[in-house]
This record gives structure tokens, sequence and C-alpha cells, in this order.
């Protein structure tokens, strides 16, 4: 920028305005970016904020109470100081639906999804923390499909009408002349996000029934489906049709692809509730290799 | 004593050597902190392991039967590694850096962490403390190379303050900064992609930088792939600076730097990796199909999860943004606002005019000259189009990745080679706002006149600077103000790290959680990673590796864990194996977590 000092200046002119505005402009940006990232790290919860809050947690928590971080990525943090209040039950739960209580434990403004039409019954600062106990409407389990996995009875049916009962194995089911299945309660890995769920798999040629004959029916069951492992995802691309018979009411479940992620469907019991009725899944997919087929299920009051 | 005096020119050659040393400096400084990535470990051990091929070629010919280290098996022992993958100019760069600058404690209990027997105590001149600090030194250096050639190159077109500006910002991006100080091939190929332009920008009025463009294309052949590309990006803006050849209905000559480069290119490819030379074709064939087939690694982009091409419309609409906006979120916004300014003077430039008014290089000036147009000197009756080239190489590496079949797994990495160029377009915009600062102040006021665009040229570096040092060492996880840092990054789902060197800060801590660290499960981190950090004296030898996968967790009474959306399962072998969901510790970047620790037993 080399100049001399007897150089006239020339008067300012449009031409002028543009350049001079955008160096204004810039030498804004520059010292609010500098600033910002000078600043933006003391803004960060320390380890102080965390465990003043976790204490707070603590001491108000009831078992049943669902405690989450807000944003999600700082859950790793929230179960290093609260991890023993958040059994992997919990921390790979199905939904929210079933928690009265959630302590959610936020930073930078955010609010995590189980907070939606939620009372706030408690907010408070910790440092660069907020803890807010959020209190709502929630809905009673009675029953959890992947808690009574050996009620279940599996069979094999093929297009001609033959129906084999496969038979528990280990992590498996035995179809004789259709083959084996896993079938097990699983942390699975749906959309790259944790949940406890029964794994099972669909088979060639035909279609897998899953029979759990005594269901306690509440005014709704909730089922989540979704293709377990990063993995698997990549290396296939077949879908799997699922269908969910309540009684003799037939519920056809979106079709299950790499893509559809945790897809919950909520069907209507409350004309049955108080009964007692079986309830059967039925998969089959064109393609079923590596297809890792997860679902969780509950009926719920 | 006889005077020196301080010319333009000298200057000039000292202001290059002043930023060269302050990048080695500054990258040499830090270095030390940066964890070592699966690709780093593998290209340390690749590089020691070619070195033992020049050490037993140096004995064969000792010996009198140099013969015996062309043999196919005797190549074949040596340059098997890391091979079809990447040819070999860096990493006998590194493996040549190591055996002469590291502090040899060879014969010690670390003798068997090395790739290769070692027999005797190394002779060497100790620069460095760190076995690891000289295999990265030439990548050090190559990235002051390219500082350098920042300046050199904008000093073409700009004022000497600008240019160092422009300089500076090409260094303080927080992702190339971190690809800038590894063993690896990221930061390199920018910087040769750069001196390939260079000398190709240069060749187009004088022939002996045509021979020099052949001469750098076939180095960077054997330093990256990408090398490939560069041909592409470089006509584009031949045809382009022609394009009055396509009105008078001619083909353009064919310029001296494209034959150099087609004709020295591929000799020098497959002379210089000597694993070719067992089978040129089949060999060729397969590192071209290597790459042409290369596996979609998991890469997190706004919040998906990309290890293949995508197969939905709105995901490929996505996918294609990635380069752009992984750009847009990853350099300091100033240095982009300024690109943006230096990118509208370009575009606004009429042909012939100078870049910049103050430069002493006019394209007009030099067009006029009565050089006859031939091929030696195709650049010499036209306008040479800076405007083009300078958009040709900076989207023309973006525009490669935006391709949705093209793998994404490495993040801005894959196209570092724009970055250079995008500070050049900075250093224009520094330019032009000083000029009009300049304009803007009265003539009386000289002194005010004189500071203010040095002022503007030294505000417009702080951010990057700041940014770059605030990244450290988590270049990877860092994104710029327009993101919100680690958090915002986080927030919106972009990727945080990859390939497991973010474990170093914990490596301490590690250390101290004996006996159980015996059977550690390090999850990303590739055994020669961690035998590097045994080398360079950061962990106790006995820290042991129980493997890979949920297996490896099952045997393991200490484990890490790190923080990538496609990894989510390894936490629920933890969960499932230690029976508890509460780490031990959390390694976290402004409260973002990288690397998660778990204890057995610990609840």
């Amino acid at each position: 920028m080399e100049t001399s000092a007897t150089e006239p200046a020339p008067p300012p002119n449009r031409a002028l305005r543009f350049p001079l505005v955008a160096a204004a402009a810039i030498a804004l940006l520059a010292i609010v970016e500098t600033t910002v990232a000078l600043v933006a790290p003391s803004l960060a919860p320390t380890d102080a904020d965390w465990v003043a809050a976790a204490a707070a947690v603590r001491a108000g928590f009831r078992p049943g109470d669902l405690i989450v971080a807000a944003p999600g990525w700082a859950d790793p943090i929230l179960r290093l100081h609260l991890g023993d209040l958040i059994p992997p039950e919990m921390a790979a739960r199905m939904d929210d639906d079933r928690f009265a209580r959630v302590w959610e434990v936020g930073q930078r403004g955010a609010r995590a999804a189980a907070a939606k039409g939620a009372t706030v019954a408690r907010d408070e600062r910790f440092g660069h923390l907020r803890v807010r106990l959020l209190e709502r409407a929630a809905e009673t389990v009675t029953y959890d499909f992947a808690t009574h996995r050996a009620d279940a009875r599996v069979t094999w049916h093929d297009a001609r009408g033959t129906s084999v009962a496969c038979a528990p194995a280990g992590e498996r089911v035995s179809c004789p002349g259709a083959g084996s299945i896993l079938f097990h309660p699983q942390i699975v890995e749906v959309d790259q996000k944790l949940r406890e769920a029964l794994l099972t798999e669909p088979l060639r040629n035909g279609m897998v029934a899953i029979e759990f004959p005594a269901v306690p029916l509440g005014r709704a069951l909730v089922i989540a489906t979704g293709l377990h492992d990063t993995w698997m995802r990549k290396a296939a691309r077949g879908t799997v049709a699922a269908r969910v018979t309540v009684g003799a009411e037939t519920t056809v479940l979106p079709v299950t692809t790499d893509d559809s992620g945790w897809t919950r469907t909520r069907i209507d019991t409350s004309a049955r509730a108080g009964q007692v009725a079986p309830v059967r899944l039925e998969l089959d997919s064109a393609n079923p290799y590596d297809r890792f087929f997860a679902f969780a299920a509950e009926a719920r009051r | 004593m006889r005077r020196w005096p301080l010319t333009p020119r000298r200057l000039d050659w000292l202001v290059t050597a002043a930023l060269a040393l302050g990048t080695v400096i500054w990258l040499l400084s830090v270095e030390g902190r940066q964890g070592i990535g699966r690709d780093e470990a593998q290209y340390f051990r690749a590089g020691e392991r070619y070195w033992g091929w020049f050490a037993e070629l140096g004995d064969n010919l000792e010996h009198g039967h140099p013969g015996r280290s062309f043999t196919a098996a005797d190549i074949d022992r040596y340059w098997s590694d890391n091979a079809p993958d990447h040819p070999v100019v860096m990493k006998v760069l590194y493996g040549i850096s190591w055996r002469a600058f590291h502090t040899c404690r060879c014969m010690g209990p670390t003798r068997a962490y090395h790739p290769l027997p070692i027999r005797a105590r190394h002779t060497t001149l100790p620069l460095f403390a760190r076995d690891s600090t000289a295999f990265r030194f030439p990548a050090i250096l190559f990235a002051a190379w390219l500082v350098g050639m920042v300046y050199r190159f904008a000093r073409a077109w700009l004022p000497r303050g600008p240019s160092a500006v422009a300089a500076v910002l090409a260094l303080a991006q927080p992702h190339f900064f971190f690809h800038a100080q590894i063993a690896c091939f990221d930061a390199p190929i920018a910087t040769m992609a750069f001196a390939v332009g260079f000398a190709y920008w240069k060749s187009l009025r004088d022939p002996r930088w045509g021979i020099a463009t052949g001469l750098l294309f076939g180095v960077s052949l054997g330093v990256k792939h990408n090398a490939w590309l560069v041909p592409f990006f470089l006509v584009a803006h031949y045809l382009w600076m022609r394009r009055g050849d396509f009105r008078a209905r001619r083909f353009p000559r064919v310029p001296l730097a494209f034959v150099a480069m087609l004709a020295l290119g591929p000799p020098m490819f497959l002379a210089h990796w000597p694993w070719l030379w067992v089978s040129p074709v089949a060999r060729t064939r397969a590192y071209v199909l290597r790459h042409l087939d290369h596996e979609h690694y998991n890469f997190e982009y706004l919040g998906h999860n990309f290890n293949q091409p995508p197969t939905t419309t709105a995901m490929t609409w996505l996918r294609a943004t990635a380069p752009f906006v992984e750009t847009g979120l990853t350099v300091p916004v100033t240095t982009l606002a300024l690109a943006a300014v230096g990118a509208t003077v370009l575009g606004r430039r009429r042909r012939g005019a100078p870049v910049d008014p103050e430069s002493a290089a006019s394209e007009a000036a030099i067009a006029d000259r009565a050089d006859r147009p031939s091929w030696l000197r195709p650049g010499a009756d036209v306008d040479r189009a800076p405007g083009a080239f300078v958009l040709f190489q900076t989207l023309g590496p973006l525009s490669v990745l935006a391709v949705p079949s093209t793998p994404i797994f490495g993040g801005v990495k894959h196209f570092l080679a724009a970055m250079p160029y995008l500070a050049l377009l900075a250093g224009i915009g520094v330019a032009t706002l000083g000029r009009a600062l300049r304009a803007a102040i009265p003539a009386a006021r000289a002194r005010l006149r004189r500071a203010a665009p040095i002022g503007l040229a030294v505000l417009v570096c702080l951010p990057a600077l700041v940014e770059t040092r605030r990244s450290h060492p988590d270049g990877l996880g860092h994104y710029n103000l327009l993101a919100g840092g680690f958090a915002g990054g986080a927030s919106l789902g972009m990727n945080r790290q990859f390939w497991g060197y973010s474990v170093l800060p914990m490596l301490p801590d590690l250390d101290r959680r004996a006996p159980e660290n015996r059977r550690l499960f390090w999850h990303d981190v590739l055994s020669d990673a961690i035998s590097m950090y045994k080398r360079d004296g950061r962990l106790s030898l006995e820290v042991g590796d129980t493997g890979f996968g949920e297996e490896g967790i099952k045997r393991s009474e200490l484990g890490i864990l790190f923080y990538e959306k496609h990894w989510a399962k390894y936490e629920a072998w933890f969960w499932e194996a230690y029976g508890t969901t509460k780490p031990v510790g959390v390694r976290a970047r402004e409260g973002v977590p990288m690397v998660t620790l778990y204890q057995r037993g610990v609840r």
C-alpha cells in the first residue's frame, strides 16, 4: 500500500462510497469475529457448573424421572455427572411420552424435545447451565413388548400358505426349512441413535409373524420401527413391510427403509382398553439381506 | 563494509522468507498438541519402511550388488506398504526427515515399536525430540512453501501489504491449519496444486515456466491423486483465455505447459514409485481403480451421516451443497467477506486492466508488447483472464466434491487446493478496500493515509489468526462465526473429527489409570498411532490394546469412544459390557464432547 504524501486525495465520490462502506463493514465484522472468538470459549459450561447442576437434579430426582441434555450433543457430559440416574433403558428409550417429570439440563438457550407442552415446575441457573424441571401428562405403560420377548410365538409363512413354527435358540429363533433369524432384546442403533428394542430379521420367500398372545391393552399401542446398524444400512437397500394386527384389526406400518429412521406409529386401542388381546407383527421383505429390523412397542394407558 | 541495498526485489524475497519462516515456527510450536489420525499413523509406518529400502540400497551398493534392491520381492517388501492407496513422494520425504532429524532412542525399550528391525543406533541431526515431529517436518515445510508462493503470486497483482495478507490468510484457516502440520497429503497437494497453477500462469508468457509446470505436475502426481484433476482446471482457464481463437474459428495452440505436463507428468509418476515398477500396467490400474471405486467412509454433514451416494433427490441436492456450505462454515467469515470483495473486483475488471491499479504488472502493458503468440508464450497476445483463472482454481476442486457420487469423508481436506486462491481473492479485497480508505482521507493527513490501509490489513488478519489459534488442536471440529464455533457446528450436525486423532490430550489420564489401562479399548486409534505415542514417550509401554469392535470392548477394562454419528452402536456395546451409561471422563471442546472414557465397574 505504498503512497506518496504529496498525492492529492480525490474528493469522495459515488464510486468510492461502496468500497468505503464495505471497508467499514468488514472492519466491524473483523472486530466482532475476533471478539466472539476470544469470548466464546468462556461461555461454555464449566465443570463447576455441571457439578452444581447435577447436585440440584440429584436433590429433586424421583425414580421414574427422565433426565435429558439440551442440546442433545451434551448428553455424554450429562451422563458423566448423572449417569448413575440414567440407566440404559432410559438413555435408549423408545420415546419420551411415558415420563411425567423431565429434568432438562440446558445450555445456550437450547430446549429438549421432551419440554414441548410441559409446564415448568422449577427453573434454576448454574453458571452457563440452566436446570428446568418439566411436568407433563404422561402415559402409563401396561405392556412392554421387549420385556415379554419370551411370551412371543414366531412363525414363518410362505406364499402357498405353509406355516412353520420357529423354535427359540438363544438369541435367535429357528424356523425349520426356512432358516434362523435373530429375535432378542438389544440396544440397537437406528438413525445413529440408540434405542432399546427387539431385533429380528425378515426371511426370504415368506413372511415372519411374531405374536404376543395376551397383551393387556390400554388406550393406544405405540410401535416404533427402524433398521439397525449404520454398516448394515450401508450394505443393503432392501425395504421391510410390516403390519400390526390387534385382535382382528390390522394396521399397515410405514415401509421401513435405510432412510426412514425411527418411525413411530400410534394405534388407537381405546375401544378395547382394559381387554387382553393377541398382538401380531408381520414382516416381509423382497430383499431381506442384512435387514436387521428393530422394533419397540408398548401398550399404553 | 559493503552495502547491501534493499531493492524492492530483495525486500520481496525477505518478506517471502519471513512468511515462510513464520509458518514453520508457528506450526512446529503447536504440532505436538495435535494427535495422530489413522491415515497419518500409516504414513509414518510407510515412510519408515520406504526409508528402509533406501538404507538397504546403500548397503547393497556398498557390497557391490545394487541389483538386489530392485528385485520384485525386495521392492514389495518395502514398497507394498500403503499401496496402491497413495504414491510416495511425501511418504519418502517423511521417512527421510525422520531418519535425518529424530533423536535416536532406537536401541531403548521402544525398539520393538518400529516397523522395521533396528540394528544399531542411528546417527542423526537430532532437531526434534519426538519421532512424530521429525516425520511431520516436510509437511510443515510444504505449508511454508505454499504461504511463500501465495505471497509471490499475489505480488504480481497486488502491493506488498495485501499480498502479505493473502499469504497469512492462506495459513490462518482452522481446517487448513489442522492439515498443514500433519504428515499426510492434503495440505501438501494443496501446495503442489498451487505450485502447478503458479507455474502455468507464468508459463503463459515465459516458456521456461512451461517446462517447470510439467516438472511440478510430475511431482504433484507423486503427492496425491487430486493432482490428476489440476489439468482440467487449467485447461478450462486456457480455453476461456483463448476464446478469441474460437471466435476466429481456429483451435487454440496447445501450450508448452500442457505438453510438458503430458510428457513429464505420467513418466515421473511411474518413475517415482518403485511399487509400480514390478508390474506397471496392472498396478497402475489397481491404483486408478482404488480411487475411482473409493469407499464412502462415514461423514456427518448437516445432521446426516453420509456413507454412500445419496439415493433420493432431496439428499442428492443436500449432498451437492457440502463443499460450498463447508467452506462457508469453516473459513473465517472476514476472509470470506474479503474474498467476496476480491471476486467482485476481478469480475468487474476490464480486459487488459491490471488486477490492482497500483500493481506494477498490467495485463495490457504486457500484452501490448510485440511478442508474437506461440505455443511457447500462449498468453503473450491476450489478456490472461486472471478472474477466470482464480475462479476455475477455486471452484474446480469444490465442484468435483459437489458431485454426489464423490465420497466426502474428509470434509474440507478434499478441496483444500481451493483455499490458497480464496486467500488470494481476500488479498485483492484488502487491496481494494485499503485503496478506497486511502483515497477517502485528505492528502493533508498523510500519516493517517499511510496508516489506515495498514491498520485494515492487520485488522482483517486478526479474526483468522485468533480463530485458528482457538481451533487448535481440534481444527476439524471448529466452525466459524456463522456456524457458532464448536457448539454451533455440533448443533448443525457437522462433523467434529475423524480417524481418532483427538485422543492425544487424554493420554496423560489414560496413562495414569493403571492397571486398567493394560486392557484398553482404543476405538478408532490405529495400533500404529499407539506405537508412535509410545515412541514419542507420551504413553507407557505397558498400556495395552484390546483390539477392534465389540469383542475389543468385551475384553477391555477401560475404553474410549470418539463421537461421530456412525459410532453410536459402540456406545451401546460399552453400556452392555460395562453395565453403565456413566463415563468416567469426557474430553470436550467448549462444552462439545469429542471423546468419552469408560471404565468397567465404575457406576
